[in-house]
């Protein structure tokens, strides 16, 4: 991971940081990797979804384990200087100014969702369409349901997960949520 | 999906050796249903029965996903639409009976064809469970109530063939997470009532 944090400008690397400290704070359901890289990949850097994961992965381990260990911002930067592989300047600084901001508001705090062990829903993006035409049929006209839900996964990457529905099988969906928001209702 | 050709229809004709009309029906349905790919397995195993040799039983079956294939297509549901494919010459008893099983099929066909036109991954099932949270190593005392909904998403039809991918999505909701969900659906609900109205 550490190779390919050269590779990455400050600012993105900045907001990299800064979408981590927030979702480790509980502010944040977690971290859109997938958009981010999107981004990072639209300005012309070689980065991949999995590379940027990875990079995520350690430095969220590396906040999280600063806040159990209470370290103070002389501390994580001093850690970070005597560790194996150096990383550029401009990431120490990122690295520094970001924990030195937020840093200590990072603990293991009394929150319901601190336990997570699925994903947390986070949104969901739809559509309707009309099939017109197949290589199958000429002429189909089948309408449905195109869903993308955006899920954090416990690790606080949040991925996206497309389906399709046909409208019998949506109005069954539909019908199923309103079930479970009659029973969260009750209990 | 180009037209039946002459030679095609020639090819059909080897049906006449076919010891049945349910057996003819049987391998109407498999030539639709086969892939190309499959249509050589498919042949070779129709060989015994029509008398015919492999290669008369290659054309055979290519012959006849390409008419099922084609009427599909066309979307074409009457008899003389069907009929009317057939060249003149062609033996009247065959052309007769293969309309008839393509009228009974059409609708199965097409069905089956807009299965598994390509798509997004399907959603094949939904299971949800509603559990309240009453403690963690972190809080001793809570009632936090809480969704858990599992999805099991098809993947592809076309790309996996015989051997579907099904996965499994657990997700958590909570209850604005819910309603927030709620809220989307019922917007698509709305569209789909403004369109069925058009």
């Amino acid at each position: 991971a550490a190779d390919k944090i050269n590779l990455i400008p400050q600012d993105f690397f900045a907001e990299l940081c800064e979408q981590i400290i927030q979702h480790l704070n509980h502010k944040i359901p977690g971290v859109d990797i997938a958009e981010l890289c999107q981004r990072i990949q639209a300005s012309g850097i070689d980065i991949n979804v999995g590379e940027l994961a990875k990079l995520a992965n350690a430095v969220s381990f590396l906040f999280s384990t600063a806040a159990r260990n209470n370290l103070s911002t002389e501390d994580l930067v001093a850690t970070l200087g005597s560790a194996a592989t150096a990383l550029p300047k401009h990431a120490v600084q990122v690295i520094r100014h970001v924990w030195n901001e937020q840093g200590k508001s990072v603990s293991a705090s009394e929150d319901a969702r601190s336990m997570a062990t699925v994903g947390q829903f986070v949104d969901m993006k739809w559509k309707l369409g009309v099939a017109m035409s197949s290589d199958t049929c000429r002429s189909l006209k089948y309408p449905y349901v195109t869903v993308t839900l955006k899920v954090a996964d416990p690790s606080g990457q949040i991925t996206n997960k497309s389906f399709e529905m046909t409208i019998p099988q949506f109005k069954n969906f539909f019908r199923q949520f309103k079930e479970m928001a009659a029973v969260l209702e009750t209990v | 999906m180009a037209a039946v050709q002459e030679r095609e229809f020639a090819a059909l004709q080897t049906l006449l050796k076919a010891p049945s009309k349910d057996a003819v029906r049987q391998l109407c349905r498999e030539c639709f249903s086969s892939p190309p790919a499959g249509l050589g397995p498919l042949a070779q195993r129709a060989c015994p029965a029509l008398a015919a040799g492999p290669e008369k039983a290659e054309k055979l079956v290519s012959a006849l996903h390409s008419l099922t294939r084609h009427v599909v297509y066309c979307g074409l549901t009457k008899g003389e639409d069907i009929l009317a494919l057939f060249p003149e010459n062609f033996h009247q008893n065959l052309k007769n009976l293969l309309t008839k099983i393509i009228l009974e099929n059409i609708s199965a066909w097409r069905s089956e064809a807009q299965a598994s036109q390509i798509s997004l991954p399907r959603l094949v099932d939904m299971d949800w469970r509603v559990d309240i949270k009453t403690s963690s190593d972190s809080i001793s005392r809570m009632a936090v109530p809480t969704c858990l909904l599992q999805l099991k998403i098809q993947e592809d039809v076309a790309l996996c063939g015989n051997s579907p991918v099904v996965s499994a999505l657990t997700v958590e909701l909570s209850k604005e997470t819910l309603d927030t969900m709620l809220e989307g659906l019922g917007r698509i609900r709305d569209q789909l009532s403004a369109v069925a109205n058009k």
